[in-house]
Formats: structure tokens, C-alpha cells, sequence
């Protein structure tokens, strides 16, 4: 059972030696998990999304890969793209099928476990000082367990010239995984960067990811940071995401979840600097009795910071959705523009979609709106295809399409987004 | 080619067409004329295909086939076109996968192969020549951000196109100015030919100048009330419509 084999790969972990520096937070992580134990349906935060089949499985922590991992990436997208690349097959780094083509060597592209005597001062400052680990048992699962994962510190006013994949491969071939990746990106003043979180599976056993995620952007950086979930079959997904944005920054942050049984994305922005900018976009298309959670959460610390957040799903079979959008426009934030919209359409009488804006404001001068539609396709420019000779299902397929492709052109790497919109085509 | 008997038709229980006939042959073309509200554009609805209006009696053939029986794409992949009053915007699809769409689905219906690329792009910069369309408009979404006229003029570019045996085209001058108006008649007129008829709807004169019609019909209250030639037209832009709505009104 999950609990038990959290308590066995948590011991396992206190006798290393290897990862004895961290032993003190692991510790404190873990001792909140027990306390807390995994969601329930009863805590708010969770009331759609029910892990208790996660509970009732047994998973492997320490796995090795099955040796399929080189031949499954041969034909994944990523390497259709000129890129940096770090991959992680079971929350293990692997040299090589990773590529790093970065020339300046100021620009630190590597893995976490490295990184964290290599470059200890910058770990020190930013590592687990944005995502809390309080009262939220799943990052204090991440925590206590962590292995590895992307490292990227890009320093002032550099640019990093390629994107930088970050390649999670769940390999269940022998056994049920649990993957604990975890990624810490820092982009200093006036320096940016493209990132894509790419989580893939392979096998037939089921896989629990856990995943979190630090970006600190300091003044005037920009960050474009891309998360695709692929993971297919019998896989379940958690990922948190803090974005901490300093003044004058802007964030481009775009989620495709694409596959996965259960997928719970947990996106937070703070924006702790005036004239920040935040784009929030999602498109989760879940079908068979799949579920995609979105979480996400902007929080308006200071004045004259505008966001703006467009989620759209496409529901087929049975599938669930659930969307919260949380706002908080804190009382100093004056002059803040919010805006956000979910839509969805319903292929499905069997789907379900739980929607619900929270807005929290406590400014006086503010701007926000919020909208969620849920619906059948439009009959009016289905009409219009067909009575140009378009058959009903060709033109459902090319509305669907610009519906979905709406949101993956959102990504500013174009090459990425034809094999994407290939990718969201076929699952139509 | 196209024979309406007796037609009814109406859209949330109320009754909007209420007996129309018309018999239109190839090499026509009719012009129907007839105040707001009268059932033109229902009747162009109705024959398109549009689900929400219920044909309750009469009869539609075209081709000698029972049009009322057929799904709105097999009508055109048949050959009737409808050039809308109001064209919808369509975000995200682009105009030229949609004609690229369009185009190959006819042929595949008649049993003919996918066009060669470099045949449609010829075919469409020509027929973008019968228009004036501007070039950039068709790299865009379908009709997205286009102005009025623009929008008018991408359903004649698309009737153009799909070469349709049977067009109508409904209120297609409204919101032209002159220098447009005249661009789409040449344009419809490039089209015209034996085997083809046209139902002009509109309100003005001015398009018949140029579009000339064999028959001018009066459509008032869902019924055929007045045919006549071109000079019907003539006589209804100078008097209006009160003269027709008195003599039916004595008829009654
Ligand atoms: N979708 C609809 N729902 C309800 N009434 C409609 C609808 N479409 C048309 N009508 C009504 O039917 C009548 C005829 O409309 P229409 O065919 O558009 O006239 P025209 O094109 O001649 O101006 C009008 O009274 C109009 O309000
Ligand atoms: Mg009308």
C-alpha cells in the first residue's frame, strides 16, 4: 500500500549517506506527510479528484530503468527539435540520453543532485523557499523523497539561445513506479529562458509522478515555461508549480495535458514585484473515465501587475474535469487586471466538467473578470462547413481542432507547436 | 433544375413560409424581392438545410431529387451554394485549409481524386482574381477581423470555388459600398452560364443593374405574391412595397 511504501523508501533514503545534506528537511517533509496523510475528498482543495485508488496500490520507489527508454525516445517529439535537453527515467538522471548544447558555460543546465555541490551557494538561497511543504502533503511527499531533477540557473542578462527540455520518463516495464521529480529553475535579472516539462510513460504498470517545481524569475525576466503531459495507460500525475515573479517580469506559462488517468495540476503564481506579467493557458482534452484537476492560484502581491488565464478542455466518454482559478489581489495590489475565462466543450453527455472561479480581492482599484461556458459545439459555423459540402464529422474535427490549437499556439516555439497540434489531431 | 411546390415552413411553432412556389431552370436567374421579415432568408435556410426550421408541408426537387431528404453537405457536394446574409467569423480555421477542405470533399463525393496542390493554389489565386479578394485575407482565419464587404466578397470568392450548379445568394449587396457592389456582380456574372441558375435576394434595384434577371419575384408573408420581369424591379424601387401589401390585403 502507498503509505507503507513511502515509509520503506523514506528509510531507505535516511541511510544514504549520498543524501545526507538534505537529511534535516527530508525529515521535517516526511514527519508533515504522516501528519497529514494523502488528500482526501473531504478537504476542499480535493473534492472532485479522488486518490484512493492511488492508496490501495503498491509502488516501487528505487527503480531502474527497463532498458526501453533509448528506443521509446527515438521517436518522441522532442527530438525533432534543436534543443537542451535533461532527461530523468524514474526521477534518475540519464547522462546519456541527455544533451546540454549551451555554449556559455555562465548558464548552468544540469541536474538537481549535482548542482547541489557544484553550485551550493545558488542552491542554498533559492532550493524549497517556494514551494511550501506546509499543510501540503503532497510537495512534503516530494520532499522527503526526492531524488533528482532539472537544474537551470541562467544569470544576468543572459539569454539562453535553444529551449530546454525537461524529459520525465515513468518506466513501469516491471513494476508499479513512484517518481519524484523535482525541478528548481532560477533566471536572474534581465535574463531569459524557453523550458518544457515533458512526462512521458512506458509499460504496462501504473505510475504515480509527484512533481515539483520552483522558477524564481528576478527583475525583468522573462520565462516562457511549457508543461506537457503525455503519460499514458494506468498513470497518475501531481505536479506543483510555484512561479515567484520579481518586478517587471513576464511569464508565459502554457499546460497541455494531453493523457494520464488522473492528473492534478497545482499552477501558482506570486507576484511579488509591480508591472508583472502573468499568462496562465491550459488545454486538457480527457477521455475513457480519465480526470484533469487544475488548480491554479495568482497571487497579486503588488500593484500594476496584470494576468490573464484562458483554460479550455474538450471532454469525451466519461471523463471528469475539475477547474478552480484562484485570484487573490492582495490589499496593496491597487491597479491590478485579472482576467480569467474556462470553457468546454462536451462531446459526451457522460462527462462531467466542475468549474468554480475564486476570487479573493481586498484592493479597491482593480480590474477582474471571470467566465466559464460549457457546451455543446457551436451549431452555427458547424452549419456553415457543412453548407459547403464538409461532412458533419470532418467539420466537427476542424472546429475541435481550432479550439485546441488555440491554446498550443500560445507556445512561442513554432516548430513545437506544429508537432503538438499533430499530436492534439490525433487524439480528436 | 429547381421546382418548390407549395412549400411550409416555420421555426419555433410560428409559420414563416406559408405556400411558396417557384420553378427556376438552368441559365436563369431569378430575383427575389420583398420587404423585412417576408421569409427570404428562411426560404434560403430552408433550402441550404437548416435544421431548425421544420418544413411542415409541400415539396422540394432539385436535380429530380427530394432536396428536404438530404443533409445540408450532401446538398452542396450536389451543387447548391448559399451565400449568407451574414457570414460567421470561424477562429482558428483557416480560409484556405477550409476551401482546400471543401474543394476535395466535393470531388471525393463525385468520385474524383484530391486536387494536386500546386492546381489548387493556381485555382485560387484566380479565382480570387474574380473578386479582387486581397491575397493576405485568405491566409487568416475564415473571415476573421474582415470587414463587412470583405466578408461579402469571400462567399463569392467561395461560390467561385466549389462551382455550384444552383447559387443563392442572400442580401449579398447590403453593406457594399458601389466600387464592391460592382466587383462581386462582375464576379457572379464570370460565373454565370447555361447549366447554372441564381436566386438573387435583395432589396435593391441597384444589383439588378448589373445582375440582370430573367424573373423578378415578390416574396410577401411566405408566399410568392408578384413575378415579373426585370421591370417589376424597376416599378418596386420607385413605389416601394405598400401597392403589393394593399392588392394582397384586397385579395384576402
Ligand atoms: N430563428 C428564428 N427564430 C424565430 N423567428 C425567426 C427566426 N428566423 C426568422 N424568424 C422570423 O421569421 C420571419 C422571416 O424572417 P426572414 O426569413 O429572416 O425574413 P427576410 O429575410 O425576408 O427579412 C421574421 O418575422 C423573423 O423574425
Ligand atoms: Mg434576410
Amino acid at each position: 500500500m502507498l503509505i507503507e511504501n513511502i515509509k520503506t523508501a523514506f528509510t531507505q533514503y535516511k541511510d544514504q549517506a549520498e543524501v545526507s545534506g538534505f537529511s534535516a528537511l527530508r525529515e521535517q517533509a516526511y514527519h508533515e506527510f504522516e501528519k497529514l496523510g494523502l488528500p482526501t475528498t473531504k478537504n476542499e482543495e480535493w473534492k472532485y479528484t479522488n486518490l484512493k485508488v492511488l492508496a490501495n496500490t503498491n509502488f516501487e520507489s528505487t527503480c531502474l530503468s527497463s532498458g526501453n527508454v533509448k528506443a521509446f525516445l527515438q521517436n518522441a517529439l522532442l527530438n525533432k527539435i534543436t534543443a537542451n535537453k535533461l532527461v530523468f527515467v524514474n526521477g534518475t538522471f540519464n547522462a546519456e540520453l541527455s544533451e546540454i548544447i549551451e555554449k556559455d558555460n555562465s548558464i548552468y543546465i544540469t541536474n538537481l543532485a549535482k548542482a547541489r555541490s557544484l553550485h551550493a551557494e545558488i542552491f542554498n538561497q533559492h532550493f524549497g523557499k517556494y514551494a511550501n511543504i506546509e499543510n501540503n502533503a503532497l510537495n512534503s511527499l516530494n520532499t522527503a523523497l526526492l531524488s533528482d531533477g532539472a537544474f537551470v540557473y541562467v544569470p544576468t542578462n543572459k539569454t539562453v539561445e535553444f529551449p530546454i527540455f525537461i524529459v520525465n520518463i515513468a518506466d513501469s516495464s516491471d513494476v508499479n513506479v513512484l517518481n519524484q521529480p523535482r525541478n528548481l529553475i532560477i533566471v536572474e535579472k534581465s535574463a531569459s529562458v524557453h523550458l518544457i516539462e515533458m512526462y512521458y510513460s512506458l509499460g504496462s504498470n501504473s505510475v504515480f509522478t509527484n512533481v515539483v517545481n520552483e522558477i524564481y524569475a528576478n527583475e525583468n525576466s522573462h520565462v516562457e515555461h511549457y508543461k506537457i503531459q503525455q503519460q499514458e495507460g494506468e498513470s497518475y500525475h501531481n505536479n506543483f508549480t510555484q512561479i515567484f515573479q520579481e518586478a517587471n517580469t513576464n511569464v508565459n506559462h502554457v499546460t497541455l495535458t494531453l493523457d494520464g488517468t488522473l492528473v492534478r495540476n497545482n499552477l501558482h503564481f506570486y507576484l511579488n514585484g509591480q508591472n508583472c506579467n502573468s499568462l496562465l493557458y491550459g488545454l486538457y482534452m480527457p477521455h475513457g473515465n480519465c480526470l484533469v484537476d487544475n488548480h491554479t492560484r495568482v497571487d497579486h502581491a503588488q500593484p500594476n501587475c496584470n494576468s490573464n488565464e484562458l483554460y479550455k478542455g474538450i471532454m469525451m466518454d466519461k471523463s471528469v474535469a475539475v477547474f478552480n482559478g484562484k485570484i487573490m489581489v492582495h490589499l496593496d495590489a491597487q491597479k491590478t487586471n485579472a482576467y480569467q475565462r474556462n470553457q468546454n466543450i462536451l462531446l459526451s453527455d457522460e462527462a462531467t466538467v466542475n468549474t468554480k472561479p475564486q476570487l479573493e480581492i481586498f484592493a479597491d482599484d482593480v480590474k477582474c473578470t471571470h467566465g466559464a461556458t460549457i457546451g455543446q459545439l457551436d451549431e452555427e459555423p458547424m452549419f456553415y462547413l457543412r453548407s459547403r459540402g464538409i461532412p458533419e464529422d470532418v467539420a466537427r474535427k476542424m472546429l475541435l481542432n481550432a479550439f485546441a490549437d488555440d491554446i498550443a499556439e500560445k507556445i512561442k516555439i513554432p516548430e513545437l507547436v506544429k508537432l503538438l497540434e499533430e499530436e492534439i489531431e490525433k487524439k480528436l | 433544375m429547381l421546382s418548390i411546390k407549395d412549400l411550409k415552413a416555420e421555426i419555433e411553432g410560428k409559420k414563416i413560409l406559408n405556400g411558396l412556389s417557384l420553378e427556376v431552370k438552368a441559365g436563369e436567374v431569378h430575383a427575389i424581392m420583398g420587404p423585412n421579415g417576408a421569409g427570404k432568408s428562411t426560404l434560403s435556410s430552408v433550402l441550404a438545410g437548416r435544421a431548425e426550421y421544420e418544413v411542415t408541408s409541400g415539396s422540394v426537387t432539385y436535380e429530380g431529387k427530394n432536396l428536404l431528404d438530404m443533409s445540408p453537405e450532401d446538398r452542396a457536394r450536389e451543387g447548391l451554394f448559399l451565400a449568407f446574409q451574414y457570414p460567421i467569423e470561424i477562429p482558428g480555421v483557416s480560409t484556405t485549409n477550409f476551401l482546400k477542405t471543401a474543394v476535395n470533399e466535393k470531388r471525393k463525393y463525385l468520385g474524383l481524386d484530391p486536387m494536386e496542390a500546386t492546381d489548387f493554389l493556381k485555382m485560387m489565386r484566380e479565382k480570387m482574381d474574380y473578386v479582387e479578394m486581397d491575397k493576405s485575407l485568405i491566409s487568416r482565419s475564415l473571415n476573421e477581423g474582415f470587414s463587412g464587404g470583405e466578408k461579402k466578397r469571400n462567399e463569392v470568392f467561395q461560390m467561385a470555388m466549389l462551382e455550384p450548379k444552383l447559387c443563392i445568394m442572400d442580401e449579398t449587396d447590403s453593406g457594399l459600398d458601389i466600387d464592391a457592389l460592382r466587383l462581386v456582380s462582375n464576379g457572379v456574372n464570370k460565373l454565370r452560364n447555361k447549366d447554372n441558375a441564381f436566386l438573387v435576394i435583395t432589396h435593391y434595384q441597384r444589383l439588378l443593374d448589373y445582375i440582370v434577371p430573367d424573373f423578378v419575384h415578390v416574396l410577401y408573408k411566405g408566399r410568392i405574391v408578384k413575378s415579373g420581369d426585370k421591370e417589376l424591379a424597376k416599378e418596386l424601387e420607385v413605389k416601394g412595397y405598400d401597392w403589393i401589401k394593399q392588392e394582397v390585403e384586397a385579395n384576402s
